[in-house]
Formats: C-alpha cells, structure tokens, sequence
C-alpha cells in the first residue's frame, strides 16, 4: 500500500462544500448526494469537494477539527503524552494535506493549520519510531499500539519489516542453531 | 499661560527616540533608531553634532562627560562627551539593552536589557558589574534610588521591582502593568522615576494613571491623574527640584502635577498627538525637552517652577474677593476648563497673564468640537466687559453649570431656568432605524449591504479601499462584481436581475440611487438617478421588473428595473425596513412613538403586479416585549415574514386573516446567552429557516466568511414534549406551511401538485394519529372535534376505527359527520363539474398537458372507487380477495412495467389512505355512480361495523390490534386474508384500473398457473359485493364443518372449507357459482361494463399516449442526469 492509496481512501471523507450553483440530488453508487443549492452547505466526499473546487464550483468549509485552537489542543495533548492519542482525524494527515494544497483560500490560518499538523505528525512518527526502537531493543514479539492512523502504519510499515527480516536473517547466522526466540519472521 | 511650546523639529529618522540634557543644560542630547546620537546647542541648532554609535541607539544617558548608549548591537558604549570619541564598551548583553541610565554621582550605569536582566556596572571599572536576575520578560526601564541603595526596574512581564544593588535582592514588587511579549509590543516604555534630592518617591505610569510609591514602606501613597490622559503613560521625568513630576503619554500629552498638591499644574499637547518617548527636565527645571515615535524634537520653555504652582491654587478665592473683573476672568477661565476635559480634575491654571495666552492656550489645547463655541463665549464676554451685573451673572452661571459639558455654553442671558417637574410615566422608546434586512450595521468598516438569497453585497470602507462587492449564491446568475464605491453608498440590495445601491445626501451631492441591471438586454447596465434635495433614501428594494425606494421624506418611489420613474405615495411614518417578493411589497414603518422599550411599527402589503392592490392596510406589526424589527422579508414562496430581534420568526398566516404566527423562536436554539442566529433566507417547503449562528454577536463578521445553518420551525404550541403536543404541533406548522399553495395558485404560478399533496396527506395521516391517540385516551369528544378536521375519506377510516375498538356512540357520531362531509362533498363535486364539464367542451382539442391531467384525474377518480368496493368487502367477505388478489397479481404482472411510473407518481399508497383531493378533479365521474357509492358506502360502514361485530373470531383479534395509536391497525384487513399481502393489493388496484380499460383480461387469466382452476369461473364475480359461489356454499355446509372439527378457528373453518369446496366437482361448483350470480352478480357487472365503457371510449388512446409520454420523458431525465453527471465528472476546465 503505498501513501497515495492512502489518500485514495481519505477522499471518502466527507466535508461541507457551498456549492455556487444548482443541481438535483446526484445517485451515485456510493449513496446520493446533493440536492446542491447555491449558498447552502451540503455533504460531498472530499474528491467531489475538490474537483468542485478545482473547478471553482464551491468553497469548501474545513472540517470542525481544522481550527488552529484545536489542533493546538491536540497537540499539546500529543506532546504530554507518551503513548498515541486519538489522532483529530483517522485521516488528518492527507486530508490537511488535500485541503490545504487545493483550497487554501477557503480555510482560516492556513499556515498556521498545516504547521500545527506538521508538528502533530513529527510528535506522532517520533514515538512511532522510539516505540519501534523500544520493540526491537527488548527483542519483543509482539506490540499494541493504538490510535495510529492508516497513514502512520503505513509509512512505518515497510522499513519496520524489512529491517526486522534482516536482522532476523543477521541473528541466525550469528547463532546459529539458536534461531529461536530472536523475533519473529515477518 | 506660562509655557510656550515651542514648534517641533526632526531630529531622528522615525522610530524609538531618546532625549536628554547635559549636566549644565547648554546642550539637549538625543539619539534615534538611525543610530545617531545628535547634540543640540538649542532647539534652533541647524547643524546638531552626530556621533554614530551604531545601527540603532535605544537609549542614552548622559553625565559627567560620559555617553552611555544603549545599541542594537547587543552593548552599552560610552562615549566621551561633548567630543563624541568611543571609550570602550561598558558590558554586553545576549540582546540589545532597553534603557540604561545613570546613577546620582554618575559612578554607575544601569542597564535593563530584553533578555531579562539588569545590569549595574562601575563606570570606571566595567569589570565590576552586578547583576539582578527575576524578570520574567525584558525589562522596559530602570532607574536609581538618588541614595544609590535600591533600583526600581520595570518589564514587561507586569512587575516593577525594587532590587537592593548591593545584595542583588529583590526587596519588593508590584505586579501593576500590563504584560506583554517584547518592548516594541508593550502598551507603555514605563520610565520610571525616583524623585530627586529626597528620594523619598517613585514615580511609576501604570496605564493612564502615575502612581507614587513610598521609599522603604514601598507602600503605594497617591495616584496622579488627569482626565485629559486617554492613552497610556510612557515616560515620567521629575523635574531637577523634586517637586514637579512630568509624564509623557502615548496619545502625545504631556502633563506636569506638582506632587505635593497632586494638582495638574500644566497640560500641553503634542502637535501631532504623537506618542511621547522621550522627556528629560533641563536641569533649571524651567525647560523641558521631548521626543516622539517619529523622530522629532519638542520643547518647552517657561515651565512653571515649583514654587509659582503651588502658590495658584489659592490665588483665585483671594482675588475674587477683591476684584470681580478678575473674578469674571477666573470663572470664565474655568468654563473654558470643563469645557475642554470634560472633568473635575483639581488642576488649576495660574491666572492668566493676557487675553493672547488665552488664545494661544486654545488652539493648543481645546479638542475641535467645543472649541468654537468657547470661543465664541469668550468672545462674548469680552465685549461686555465692563458691565458688572452681567459679569455676576456670568459668575453664577459658570459657578452653578459646572456639569455641562461645555459644549453648550449659552450667551449669558440670566440665571439658569428653574427646574421642570419631573414626568413619572412611560418613557418614549427612540425609534429604531431604518435598515435593509440581511445587512449588518453601517459603522462597520467591513459590513454586509445586504445578504439574501441571491447572493451577498459586502461594503469595504477602510483607509485602502472604500469599494463594494457582488457576490452570487449561483455563479449561473452572474459573476461576481467589485465595484468602486466613489458615491458611498450605504444601502444594497440584490435580485436575479439587478444590484441597488444607494447613498445618502452630502453637503454637495444629493442622495443618488444607482441600479446595475445587469440583465439588461441592451449595452447599458446601469443608471443613476438624483433623488429631490433634502430627501435621503432610507430603505430599497428589488421586485421582479421593479423597484422601490423609501425616502426620509416618507415617501415611497416606485422605479422600473430599467430605471422607469413609476408611482410614488406617502407612508404614514417613517420607514423602518422593506423587503419584496415578485409583485409583492412590503413596507414597515414607524406608526408612532412607542413606549417603555417597545416599537410601534406598522405594516403594510401590497400587490403591484397588473391588479394592483394593497392586501395589508398599515396594521400594527407585533413584536416581541421590547423588541424590535430585525428581519424583513419573504419565504421563497412568497410569504411574508420576519424576525424581531428576540429571535422570533413570525409568518404571515393569509388563511386566518392575515394574522401573523410565530414559527420559530431562534434564541431557543442558541447555545449561549450572547448567541444569536441572523437570519437571511426562510423556506417553507421544505422547510428551512437559514440562517448565520454569531457566536456572542448579533452580527456575522465578513471575515471568516459565514457559513449558512439550517433550523427547523416550531409553532410555539403547548406542551411540545407529549405525544399530543407534537403532533399538534406538526399538523398546524403543516397547514400553515401549506397556505403558500393556495396563495400561489390564486397570483396564478404554477404549483407543486405532487407536493401539496404530500402535504395533505401527511396532515390527515397525523389527524388519523391523533384520532387514535385521543381513543386511546378515551377522549371521545376530542376525537369527534378532530374528525371535524379531516377530509371525509379520512372520517369513513375514524368510523372504521371507532367501530372497531367499540365505541359505538362515536362511531354513531362520525358516521353522521361522515355523511355530512359527504353531502357537502357532493355539492362541490357537482359544481365543480359543471365547470369542468364547460372546460372540456372548449378544450376538446387534445393538448398533451391537458392530456396528462386527464388521466391523473382518471387515476384519482378511479382509485377512491376502487377503495370504496374493497372496504367493505374486505370485512364481510374472506376468500373473493384472495381469488382477487390472485387475478389481480397475474394481470399486474404483464402490465406493470408501461405503468410502473405513473403507478410511483401517484401519490397512493397500499393502505387506503386518506386523499382529500379525491374525487374533487374528476372529469369523468359518472353522476350517477358519484352520488350512490358514496352513500352507500356510508351505509356500508355501519353494516360492516355490525357484521364485525357478529363473528367475534374475526373482530376480536382485530380489535385488539387497533388499540395501538398508529394507523397500521386500520391498514386494510390483512389477518382475514390467506395470501394476500400489501403489495399485491397495491397491485391489483392498479390492475383492476387496467381491466376497466382493457376487457379482455379473461385470457390473460387463463394463463395464470397461480390460480387455482377451479377459481377462475368465480371471478367473474370480482367486482360485485355481497355474496360468491364459495360464500354461498360455505354458508349451507359450515355447520357441518364445525361439526365435523369443533374446535377450529373461524380461519381454519374456512380453510377447511376452501379445500372441501375444491374438492367438489365441477359442475358443483359451476353450479353454485351460478346460484350466487343469480343472487346478486347483475347489478355490480353492469355497473363494470359502464364504467369500462365509458373509459374505454375516450381514454385507451389518450391515455396510451400519455403513457408513451412518461416513458420518453423518463428516458430523457435520466439522459439528462448521466449527461450532467458525466460532464461533472470529465469536464476539467
């Protein structure tokens, strides 16, 4: 799974577009959507918000948690605490990322947004990485993480794996015969 | 006066500046944020020394020959003074030092700098530093204790400390400023100042105040103020003799008290009103030297000296006893005093020394608005000089009007007028002014003109900018618009084809109306039009094809949208707000004063299509307890309503009078007290009220933009929270909701049937629940009332209802009403189809419009009959459903599809349900068939009613059933049937309306593999009501079964009967199928036939057509729908 099917998948999410113009309710195999009136706020996945907006057929209202006060919230809470928050978003990452890259004329404190979520992922992967190096000094077998977003497991996922192989292979060659108990094969 | 301001001169580039005397006072010294330190022979030197200390120099201190800079270069230097030669640098800091200042003996050098510290360092030896670590922020300031014990510092993290220098200590701290991040942010440079010589006070700015704080005690002693100070104080200097303390103020005031008396002994004002920031005594104590923000340099000459200031308190009292020409001055001095501060403040000017220092004393000091009037007075006064009475009189009037503001001082024509009884009753209300709904107030910079449904008018009047911005809801409409708004107009409003803005009249210009048509066909999308002089618009508005103005002379101007001059008429009072809707106009005005906080507005509607009219004649408008009006306007279908600003929505209700109701009340939903919603569009179907929630605001701000919310209505109606309440409330939002059809079908538009219909329905259906409810309740007569309310159809279902959970007397009741209904339909059917009758001759002529209304009325007409000869049918009889049912499901088969979307139009659904239209549009009704099924129908129901009640079996278990509240018991006798289910009776309705049309279903029949052989020779007998073969059989040998299994229930008797009967022969059967026609077959075929004639004759074609019809039409919707779908998806420009 690389990190643009991860976004593939964020663009599920939905957000609250103001359409400038009018169209009956659309049936689309994921569910309807609209009816779409102009100057009403209505529901869309993300990849119809943007491709309205790339069209500048709407403004996109940012979702509730992209607030500068909240994320700063959020990340104060990402900093006080050791193990893995609720993360704003399960998509928070790439849907800042689309959001802010395509319509950031309609969210307030743009810079200030990104930034904040910039610092909430940096906080994030850094415990990712130590619980990893934790995990892999204490030559465990198994651990639980919680509250990872898909994005998170995702860019951890194929280094984490392939270096535990070759520090498996690395482990029994050393010892051989004592293969056992070093970790396990992924 | 005694101090001469002398004109300010550039001394430094723009930016922080500092200013000091040397010890002899020949030279002023200042430096700037040019990194220059200049030295000044006088005010007047053109050609000052500069010495350069760096890129910036934030201050400077000066004694004995030494120069200590404060730099941006993160040092304090000295430099050699006057000569300006470099002498090493004195100590550094991580950052640049804020202020740095000397001791009494010039020993040592203070030094506060932003990286939180202080330093105090030995001039002569800069090895010995002492350093005084506790701020928390930069420090703004420091001084020394002139004993050379303690130093006070200032910073920005609130606190002025005491340090003892020797010790390094903190002694005290008071926590009195305002915090703030860095020097350059804080409200104030807070210099501080230790009094001199005694060293017994500090002198500490906080906020617009100069406290004085007691050495030792370090207690705060006296406070010196002065209500000319309206900004923060940023420098205080004692002078050299310890007496008079000066401070410097943000605003550019400048003030001298003398500290003993804590009398303002002299104000002066900066030219420019720059902030001060610098300000140092010469050491005569008799000039004072300033500096601002802006780089230049100020001073003043002749300062009072301590002694003289404290003498003149008392000078007045003194001469007025002796003199009362100088007793006139001295009031007259004094006058002009509140005049210009608006205070009480002790201060004192010693007497003047000649008219000229008066003036002089003006122009420097009175704010512009009194100023001409004081003037005048004093003017006055001087002509009439010599004249002593008068001079008493003015004595008194300036001694006994001390609290007038000064602005209103009088020629003196006598003593003050003696008091008025005061008046005890209401207090008027000040009307509310006039505004254009959807629009936020006119002092805002950036402020909505107007925000509607078609799209937003934002006004931008800022120092950059003074323009206008058109913005639509739907780009389709037109783009977006930003005009410059050269005229200032103030009033906006917006339709789907014109912008109209307005100004008010200038000193110049008249009040100019200006409307961008940009429908228009032509090349020209604009014009202007002068309104007469002295006549200001108050309040626009946009019609459809027009437009309409109210004037500050209580006129109302109607224009073309083309810019046509149109009638015009009076309004009885002043406008308040007008909004407009197609043809209609409304207009609320002042209708006279109102009282105790409540506004008397009245209103009045008017029609100005090609009828014109007025529906409304200026009827008071009612608010809420003290409101006023906040919203005015329409629903979109044309309903007028409007806000008030307790968040009370209010609908015109044309059904009652033209009554208004409230619908809504907004602050319910508010989730905080200083919540409120601005209301910019209401809807009624659906129904939406869409608004902008304003957290703690009446107001939305422009930025960031708005987003639009939705709220329900609710009718305020009692108790919401019970079950009855709700659906009260619900029936009569309904209803009054539904009133726009009958409005808009009457101005002739063209209406949502589909809708209406809808409505009705969902009306009768919550009718029928509360009619159970109420049953429930054992509320009989509350049921009786509620059946005056519904349609008849519905009536017949509540007789049904009643018989069925046994209240006879009711159902005897509704049984009557039901008739009566019936009569009354009858009567209106027969009208209406005479009319229709004479419609149908003249539009023979096959229109495809008509057409299709043909045969909606031909479904609607053939429905009610169809359930009319299910109903009963369905109660007294058993198995003729079920064969029908069957029939019906193998015929529905084959014809569903051309049917299936006319079948999902029409509004029916499986359960009889109540259909108030029905019967009303039916065009083919037969006269004869109108009137008797209809009233035999009505007999039907009581003989089912009894029937009913005869096999207890078959009524108990229903009856049981329909205790609930809900409709479903009623939905039609499923528990009697063996197979039939709901959606094949849905089915067979629309089947048996196809058989009427089509007679030759018998083949079709045939086919059917479902139907059991043996049935098919008794459908024949479908349509006709009382008795089938198998009934007739049943009857003769259900004692037999009984005796046979004793034991059954009256369903299983007739299942078990059903299967002997099958078990019969052929001819058996035949025969008793046979037996039951002769009995009663006759009259329910011939009636079939005439029915299947009558439709058969005009309507196969028509109605195949129209058919045909739908089927394109669907065809092409959903074309239309995967075209605009695919262009939404592709179509990346």
């Amino acid at each position: 799974m690389d990190p643009a099917e991860v976004e593939f998948l964020a663009e599920k999410e939905i957000v609250k577009i103001i359409p400038n113009f009018s169209l009956d309710k659309i049936y689309l195999i994921g569910g309807d959507l609209g009816p779409f009136n102009p100057g009403l706020p209505v529901q869309v996945p993300v990849w119809l918000a943007l491709n309205l907006k790339q069209r500048q057929k709407c403004r996109i209202l940012p979702p509730q948690w992209m607030d500068v006060d909240k994320l700063e919230e959020v990340r104060e809470m990402e900093r006080k605490e050791d193990s893995f928050t609720p993360p704003p978003s399960p998509y928070y990452m790439e849907l800042t990322k689309l959001l802010l890259n395509h319509a950031s004329d309609n969210i307030p404190k743009a810079d200030e947004i990104r930034t904040l979520v910039k610092d909430i992922w940096d906080t994030r992967i850094a415990k990712l990485r130590l619980s990893a190096d934790s995990f892999i000094s204490q030559q465990e077998a198994h651990a639980k993480l919680d509250n990872l977003t898909l994005m998170e497991i995702n860019t951890t996922r194929s280094f984490l794996l392939g270096s535990l192989n070759c520090m498996f292979k690395l482990r029994s060659n050393m010892q051989p015969g004592t293969s056992t108990g070093k970790g396990p094969d992924y | 006066m005694p101090c001469e301001r002398k004109p300010m001169r550039y001394g430094h580039s723009e930016g922080h500046t500092d200013v000091t005397f040397d010890d002899t006072g020949k030279f002023i010294v200042t430096c700037g944020s040019d990194g220059d330190v200049r030295i000044w022979e006088s005010l007047d030197d053109d050609d000052p020394r500069s010495i350069n200390v760096g890129e910036k120099a934030y201050s400077l201190a000066l004694k004995k020959g030494k120069l200590v800079t404060a730099g941006s270069n993160n040092t304090v230097q000295i430099h050699t003074f006057p000569e300006g030669d470099p002498d090493g640098i004195l100590t550094r800091f991580t950052t640049h030092a804020t202020h740095v200042a000397f001791n009494h003996s010039g020993s040592r050098v203070a030094a506060g700098s932003s990286d939180f510290m202080v330093k105090v360092v030995e001039v002569a030896d800069s090895s010995q530093q002492k350093t005084l670590r506790g701020h928390d922020a930069p420090v703004l300031s420091v001084t020394f204790d002139p004993k050379d014990e303690f130093l006070a510092s200032a910073s920005c993290d609130g606190s002025v400390v005491i340090w003892k220098i020797d010790e390094q200590t903190k002694v005290t701290s008071w926590p009195v400023l305002q915090k703030s991040n860095d020097v350059s942010t804080a409200k104030s440079l807070c210099r501080l100042g230790w009094q001199p010589k005694t060293a017994q006070l500090l002198a500490v700015p906080v906020g617009l105040k100069v406290h004085l704080y007691e050495r030792d005690s370090w207690e705060h002693v006296s406070t010196l103020s002065d209500d000319m100070i309206t900004q923060p104080i940023n420098v205080v200097a004692w002078s050299p003799c310890g007496q008079l303390l000066a401070a410097g103020s943000v605003g550019g005031f400048l003030t001298v008290w003398n500290a003993e008396s804590k009398l303002c002994v002299e104000r002066q004002k900066h030219e420019k009103g720059y902030t001060v920031c610098g300000l140092a005594w010469h050491p005569s104590g008799r000039q004072m030297a300033y500096t601002d923000t802006v780089g230049s340099l100020g001073l003043l000459d002749d300062l009072p000296t301590a002694s003289s200031a404290t003498k003149t308190p008392k000078a007045p009292a003194v001469k007025a006893a002796n003199d009362y020409d100088d007793l006139f001055d001295e009031d007259d001095d004094r006058a002009m005093d509140e005049g210009l501060s608006d205070t009480h403040s002790p201060a004192k000017r010693p007497v003047a020394g000649g008219d000229d220092d008066d003036d002089d004393d003006d122009d420097d000091l009175v704010p512009a608005t009194g100023r001409v009037k004081n003037r005048g007075s004093f003017l006055d006064d001087e002509n009439s000089l010599d004249a002593v009475s008068l001079a008493l009189g003015q004595g008194k009037y300036g001694g006994g009007d001390d609290d007038d503001d000064g602005g209103t001082v009088a020629p003196p024509t006598g003593p003050p007028l003696p008091l008025r009884p005061a008046y005890e009753g209401p207090l008027p209300t000040p009307p509310q002014k006039p505004f254009q709904p959807g629009s936020t107030p006119a002092h805002l910079t950036h402020r909505f003109m107007t925000w509607n449904s078609v799209g937003v008018v934002r006004g931008y009047n800022d120092d950059q900018d003074n323009a206008v911005d058109v913005e639509f809801h739907d780009t389709a409409v037109h783009h977006a618009m930003h005009l410059t708004n050269a005229l200032g107009h103030t009033l906006a409003d917006l339709s789907q084809e014109a912008v109209l803005l307005a100004c008010p009249a200038t000193d110049e210009l008249a009040s100019k109306l200006q409307c961008l048509h940009f429908s228009s066909w032509d090349a020209n999308k604009e014009w202007i039009v002068d309104l007469p002089a002295g006549e200001d618009v108050r309040a626009l508005v946009l019609g459809r094809g027009w437009a309409a103005v109210a004037t500050s002379a209580r006129t109302l101007r109607l224009f073309t949208v083309g810019g046509v001059q149109k009638e015009m008429f009076s309004l009885p009072g002043h406008v308040v707000s007008m909004a407009a809707h197609g043809e209609q106009l409304l207009v609320v005005y002042h209708r006279g004063t109102g009282f105790d906080g409540d506004q008397a507005l009245g209103v009045q509607l008017l029609q100005l299509g090609r009828r014109k009219r007025q529906v409304i004649h200026g009827e008071p408008l009612p608010l809420s307890c003290k409101a006023h009006l906040a919203w005015l306007g329409f629903t979109a279908e044309g309903t007028p309503c409007y806000v008030d600003s307790e968040g009370v929505v209010r609908m015109l209700n044309r059904s009652l009078g033209n009554t208004w109701t409230p619908v809504c009340n907004t602050r319910e939903t508010c989730k905080g007290k200083s919540d409120h919603f601005w209301v910019v569009a209401v809807h009624e179907n659906p129904q939406q009220l869409r608004c902008i929630p304003c957290k703690g605001s009446r107001y939305p701000p422009t930025l960031p933009r708005p987003a639009v919310a939705i709220l329900p209505f609710k009718l305020p109606l009692c108790q919401t929270t019970t079950e009855k309440g709700q659906m009260e409330e619900q029936y009569w939002r309904s209803t009054l909701l539904q009133n726009h059809y009958s409005f808009l079908s009457s101005s002739g538009y063209e209406i949502d049937d589909e809708g209406q219909n809808q409505n009705q329905k969902e009306q009768q259906e919550l009718l029928m629940k509360m009619f159970a409810l109420s049953c429930k309740l054992e509320r009989e007569f509350r049921c009786m009332e509620l059946a005056e309310l519904m349609t008849q159809s519905v009536v017949t279902l509540a007789v049904r209802y009643a018989s069925r959970s046994r209240r006879m007397n009711l159902a005897q009741r509704l049984n009557e009403l039901a008739m009566e209904k019936a009569n009354q339909l009858q009567e209106e059917q027969e009208q209406e189809e005479e009319v229709e009758e004479v419609q149908e001759e003249e539009q023979r002529t096959p229109r495809s419009r008509y057409g299709q209304r043909e045969s909606a009325g031909g479904h609607s007409s053939s429905r009610p009959r169809q359930a009319r000869e299910e109903e009963p049918r369905g109660e007294e009889e058993d198995d003729p459903q079920e064969t029908e049912t069957l029939e019906a499901d193998g015929e529905s088969r084959k014809r569903l599809n051309p049917f299936a979307r006319g079948a999902a139009a029409s509004p029916e659904k499986p359960s009889p349900k109540p259909m108030s239209k029905e019967g009303r549009v039916n065009p083919f009704k037969v006269q004869g068939s109108g009137k008797s099924p209809s009233q035999s129908r009505v007999s039907n129901v009581l003989d089912s009613m009894t029937s009913v009640r005869r096999p207890a079996p078959l009524g108990g278990p229903s009856g049981k059933q329909s205790k609930g509240p809900v409709l479903k018991p009623l939905a039609p006798k499923p528990k009697t049937k063996m197979q039939s289910t709901l959606l094949q009776m849905a089915t067979s309705k629309a089947a048996n309306k196809k058989a009427q049309v089509n007679p030759e279903p018998a083949a079709d029949r045939l086919k059917q593999p479902e139907v059991p052989p043996p049935d098919s020779p008794v459908e024949d007998s479908e349509n006709k009501k009382p008795r089938t073969g198998f009934q007739l059989w049943l009857e003769e040998n259900r004692k037999s079964i009984l005796a046979d299994s004793p034991d059954l229930q009256e369903t299983d008797v007739i299942k078990a009967a059903m299967g002997s009967f099958r078990g019969l022969s052929a001819e058996d059967r035949l025969s008793w199928t046979e037996r039951a026609k002769g009995q009663s077959g006759e009259a329910a075929d011939l009636k079939k036939r005439k029915r299947a004639e009558e439709a058969g004759e005009g309507d196969t074609d028509e109605e195949s057509r129209v058919k045909a019809d739908e089927n394109i039409a669907k065809k092409k919707k959903s074309l239309d729908t995967t075209a605009k779908l695919s262009a939404f998806a592709f179509n990346k420009n």
